[in-house]
């Protein structure tokens, strides 16, 4: 490429800095490294990182893609069947009833978690006193984490003596003895409320600091219009806050459909296969039937699928100028 | 003072205005506030006082006599009980070391993406990513099967490996950011007073790009305490159990009938580190969302 130019372009750079003239801001500068940065300097430190990359997703992603074409039982001598797993999805009842409660699910939780954390930041954003306590209060369930919070949950879903039918039975909306976990709609409603408690924080975290660059003025002559609170929020906040709601709702659906570790722990896709989620189908296809062919297929599917969804979300919600 | 007093009457009534509106929202975020307090913090300490009451109290109705008999009874159980002590400490080793190495990493490709320029730099970061794209979720059979041909399945360092990948993109986006907002007359005075790459790096550079550094390292430390099918995949060997792990296989009842009082313990002990690090630590959470969120 233009070696000689970019060495002309280092010499400048010696004479300009032993001249303590007042130095080009390095950036401005079109072409490989510089003197005191070496491209070569640069590739070395970005090596590493992408060697994981390379070495633990992409490698892994064409792995697959080859795995997908042959009939694999983990353990074992296995055969090319071409495109067959993939023919076989589409008549694999439980992979397609995993992909629709999947769906279900997600169009169940993306709406509150959204609603929630925009109130949360709406009580937080103002900085009054105890604010701050608050954004913490609020964030702690995610930063427990779910595998924790639905150990802690499967306690208090016993029939009986857990607290979430102690408290039904004391508001007397239930006789406390219902058994959530073994009931399919049942768990599934009590796996929402937990994930829209445990990851609206991250929502709320996501939106505070835009709607803080928000300035207050616009607000107050709103208000002096007349505009009600909702009408603020309407027509001053949400346009403004295009980007964090968009990267919120991305990292929300994309989050639950990728669901699995709160499943497993609390239901294990039961009864039957009521409560199983994509990802739990690919688990259990790949690690307890032991057909590793046909569960690398709905991982590919699965990828195209998640790729889609962000795409999709990404163009719908673009800055529309 | 040469300023004239502003006018009483036009401040008066801006603020009476002010404190008229103050008192409603006042009590709107008072209300908003104890709510919330409710909803989030009961259930914690609720959770919290669970592992101080013994099995047979939790699995039964409750009752007024028993309820608030409490000891450390659980948590004396889960050290020898099982393998979850063990287990912990699998987590402990997991979660730092996914953390120091995802620092490291991620620093030292932060620093080559946000201060050099070099050939391909723009497809090696947007390669980095798009990885971001991929659950790993999606890949975690064919990642199996290649763990296991280079002997890190069933291996701690495996798991190091696997967290530290997962959370290296982020790190990488944080700290270039971080590396990025580093002023270039700063570094060219290290240069011009004679310090290599190294030097500038170290004593110079460093202390601007901490935050970005700690910010990284408490993310992956988060990250990979609470991982759950990961570590259950990869693991196979019962003492190589990290602790999501353990516990589950103690709600399955592989250990024999379940203790639901262990399981309370353990799930407080798995608590009580992110509360205390997110406590500690917070600004550095908040500060790594928004520089990828805000600045994205």
């Amino acid at each position: 490429m233009a070696l000689s130019g970019s060495q002309a372009r280092t010499e400048r750079t010696t004479e300009e800095v032993t001249d303590h003239r007042p130095a080009r801001p390095r950036r401005r500068w079109a072409g490989e490294g510089s003197l005191t940065h070496p491209a070569t300097t640069g590739v070395a430190l970005v090596s590493p990182a992408l060697a994981f990359v390379a070495v633990f997703v992409l490698v892994p992603l064409a792995f697959a893609i080859y795995i997908s074409l042959t009939n694999w039982p983990l353990i074992g001598s296995y055969h090319f069947v071409g495109l067959s797993n993939y023919a076989n999805i589409v008549h694999d009842d439980r992979f397609l009833r995993a992909v629709l409660y999947t769906i279900i699910y997600t169009a169940i939780v993306t709406l509150p978690i959204l609603v929630v954390g925009y109130l949360m930041a709406v009580v937080v954003r103002a900085n009054r006193r105890g604010s701050g306590l608050l954004r913490t209060v609020f964030f702690l369930p995610y930063v427990i984490g779910l595998s924790t919070l639905s150990f802690m949950l499967v306690l208090e879903a016993q029939p009986g003596s857990g607290a979430v039918n102690l408290v039904l039975k004391a508001l007397g909306i239930t006789d406390g003895t219902t058994a959530w976990l073994v009931n399919g709609p049942l768990a599934t409603g009590l796996i929402c409320v937990l994930v829209v408690w445990a990851v609206s924080g991250l929502t709320m975290l996501l939106l505070v600091s835009g709607m803080q660059g928000i300035s207050r003025d616009v607000y107050e002559s709103a208000e002096v219009d007349g505009a009600s609170w909702w009408s603020r929020e309407l027509h001053i906040t949400i346009p403004m806050l295009r980007r964090p709601i968009a990267m919120s709702l991305i990292i929300s659906v994309i989050g639950s459909f990728l669901a699995f570790t709160q499943f497993f722990i609390l239901t294990q896709g039961g009864p039957g296969s009521q409560t199983t989620t994509v990802v739990m189908n690919i688990y259990q296809r790949a690690f307890v039937q032991l057909q590793v062919g046909a569960a690398t297929a709905e991982s590919v599917v699965l990828v195209v699928v998640v790729g889609l969804i962000s795409a999709a979300q990404f163009w719908l919600l673009r800055e529309k100028d | 003072m040469t300023t004239a007093a502003p006018s009483t009457g036009d401040l008066g009534a801006r603020w009476s205005r002010n404190r008229r509106e103050s008192s409603a929202k006042r009590v709107l975020y008072l209300v908003a506030a104890v709510i919330s307090v409710i909803v989030f913090v009961v259930p914690l300490l609720w959770a919290f006082m669970r592992s101080f009451q013994p099995n047979a109290v939790i699995t039964a109705p409750p009752d007024a006599s028993t309820f608030f008999h409490l000891s450390f009874g659980n948590f004396r159980g889960i050290t020898t009980f099982g393998t979850i002590g063990r287990a912990v400490g699998n987590s402990l080793i997991v979660s730092v070391g996914a953390a120091a190495l995802t620092t490291v990493v991620a620093t030292a490709a932060g620093y080559g993406f946000g201060s050099f320029r070099f050939r391909g730099a723009t497809v090696a970061f947007g390669l980095i990513l798009v990885t971001m794209m991929v659950p790993f979720q999606a890949i975690i059979t064919p990642l199996f099967m290649e763990l296991n041909a280079m002997r890190l399945t069933n291996n701690l360092l495996g798991l190091v490996l696997f967290y530290t990948t997962v959370n290296l993109p982020f790190g990488v986006f944080v700290m270039r950011t971080a590396f990025s907002g580093v002023p270039s007359d700063l570094e060219e005075a290290a240069n011009v007073d004679g310090a290599g790459t190294m030097r500038t790096l170290v004593s110079v550079v460093r202390p601007l790009v901490v935050p970005g550094m700690a910010t990284t390292a408490l993310y992956a430390f988060l990250a990979s305490w609470t991982e759950f099918l990961g570590a259950l995949t990869f693991l196979t060997d019962q003492n190589l159990y990290t602790l999501p792990v353990a516990l589950l296989n103690l709600q399955q009842g592989a250990y024999g009938s379940i203790n639901f009082g262990y399981l309370s313990a353990g799930a407080v002990v798995a608590m009580i580190p992110c509360v205390v690090l997110f406590l500690a630590l917070q600004r550095y959470y908040v500060a790594g969302l928004a520089s990828g969120a805000v600045k994205g």
